[in-house]
């Protein structure tokens, strides 16, 4: 085998793990790519790539075991018997152990106004070695700006609700490897593809020179609205911006609403009221906040 | 955390990966009434460790629990077949050496692997060394990553890699001897 410059092992149990990793889909686009040229000029390698389809085809067809109802229902009766047990002094241990990530339920939700989930932030937590794809995560967030009230407390108020809510709708989504709902790196794609759904996209502007490539972009629901969100990946951290049309076109600077353990940031521009999370360090989230708005306008 | 949100937490991250688990359970311990057992037993513990689970992939996540399970059941009701597993630095290195010995053409047809029935390559799957079995179905069965299956086996990715490539390479060459 002749010597090639494209980054790959040139032995051969190397090049074969490459071909293994290429089926499993672990590979980036540049290293796919490579792989994908020295199977298409090696026909051994090409038989090794078809025989590791082959099988993981044979295996994934293979019956699975089935969930029976009573098995389901034995296991179920796991989480609820010690709900019922415990539900007399909820109260009293749910108000201070409010921890961020931790945030779910009605209970907390009413709670969201005492609680300052960014204060409590654990600087622990870490999701960066987990597969990126499953923190595709999609954020339902439901924003209630109830008029009336003092607009300051109420506007405080639900945002934090809604830090929340995204922290539980986060961590929920999680469950489901959430598929991005168009996967593209080109903006003209994106943003065509947004407003024949629903109407409206947000500015798309790609920022894979500064290290934030645009991979694709999805509808959340927010307040029962369909709203644009796009997802953009800074190294092994997805970022989701959820971009809300909004009505009064107020200007806000950005702040900070991290909660559950991954930043988060708020801002609007007028047009649009915006909401960052990602598992990243606020001061890359940051970052990226202040070239988007930058490139944005 | 409230005991109530434990709970809900519970049936969001356990309840939807019970198939997984069932599967991962029958693989480690060979018949499907085990696994029941095994993944009621992970299931409590997961219940019982829930205010330690971080985030993350919840499968993967499940999983670890039930990998662990399953071996202490194994360890506890099949002290002889945990025996067999043998040295898993033996395996290894084993594995580096055919992986280098075998040419690349000594694989059977593509299309031959393709229509092995399943009883063959069930058969195939559970006569796999343990350490080449528990990689091949946490990753074809269960559909974990790379990073997730290094980080639950305690492993460098490159020995998930090469113990997934031997175990495929065993079972093609299995399915590539039946009639």
């Amino acid at each position: 085998m002749t010597a090639r410059d494209d980054g790959l092992p040139n032995d051969p149990e190397g090049i074969r793990l490459m071909i293994h990793a290429l089926v499993d889909g672990e590979l980036d686009a540049a290293a796919a790519l490579a792989v994908e040229r020295r199977i298409a000029a090696d026909p051994a390698l090409a038989a090794e790539h078809a025989r590791i389809l082959a099988l993981q085809g044979a295996v994934s067809r293979l019956p699975r075991p089935a969930v029976s109802d009573a098995f389901l229902a034995r296991i179920a009766a796991i989480g609820t018997a010690s709900t019922e047990k415990a539900q007399g002094d909820e109260p009293q241990r749910a108000a201070p152990s409010a921890l961020p990530g931790l945030i779910a339920g009605p209970a907390q939700q009413r709670r969201a106004t005492d609680t300052r989930p960014s204060q409590a932030r654990p600087t622990t937590r870490r999701f960066g070695s987990f597969d990126w794809r499953a923190m595709a995560a999609s954020i339902v967030m439901s924003a209630v700006l109830a008029s009336g009230a003092t607009q300051w407390v109420m506007f405080k108020a639900a945002s934090d609700s809604i830090a929340a809510e995204i922290a539980g709708d986060h961590r929920r989504s999680l469950l489901a490897a959430s598929p991005i709902d168009i996967v593209s790196s080109d903006r003209h794609t994106v943003k065509p593809w947004l407003d024949a759904r629903i109407g409206v996209s947000p500015p798309a502007p790609d920022l894979a020179t500064d290290g934030f490539a645009l991979i694709g972009g999805r509808v959340e629901v927010v307040s029962g609205r369909p709203v644009p969100a796009l997802v953009y990946r800074h190294r092994e951290h997805l970022i989701t911006l959820v971009a809300e049309p909004q009505q009064g076109g107020r200007v806000t600077e950005p702040r900070d609403v991290s909660s559950g353990g991954f930043s988060m940031v708020h801002w609007s521009d007028g047009a649009f009221s915006y909401w960052a999370i990602s598992d990243m360090e606020r001061p890359e989230l940051d970052d990226f906040v202040a070239r988007f708005r930058k490139a944005a306008v | 955390m409230s005991e109530k949100a434990l709970a809900e937490r519970f049936n969001e991250v356990v309840l939807p990966h019970l198939g997984d688990a069932l599967s991962l359970a029958r693989w480690l311990t060979g018949n499907a009434a085990d696994a029941e057992d095994v993944v009621q037993d992970a299931c409590i513990k997961a219940h019982a460790g829930m205010s330690g689970y971080a985030g993350g992939n919840p499968r993967a996540w499940l999983l670890t629990i039930v990998r662990n399970t399953s071996y202490t059941w194994m360890s506890r009701n099949r002290p002889r077949a945990m025996m067999a597993v043998g040295d898993l630095g033996d395996l290894d290195e084993m594995a580096a050496a055919h992986g280098t010995s075998l040419p690349d053409e000594d694989g059977p047809e593509a299309s031959l692997i393709a229509k092995a029935d399943a009883a063959a390559l069930e058969a195939a799957i559970a006569g796999l060394p343990q350490p080449f079995r528990e990689t091949l179905v946490l990753r074809d069965i269960n559909g974990l990553s790379y990073r997730d299956i290094s980080a639950m086996l305690a492993v460098p990715i490159g020995t998930v890699m090469s113990r997934l490539a031997r175990a495929r390479g065993l079972l093609a060459s299995e399915l590539g001897r039946a009639p």
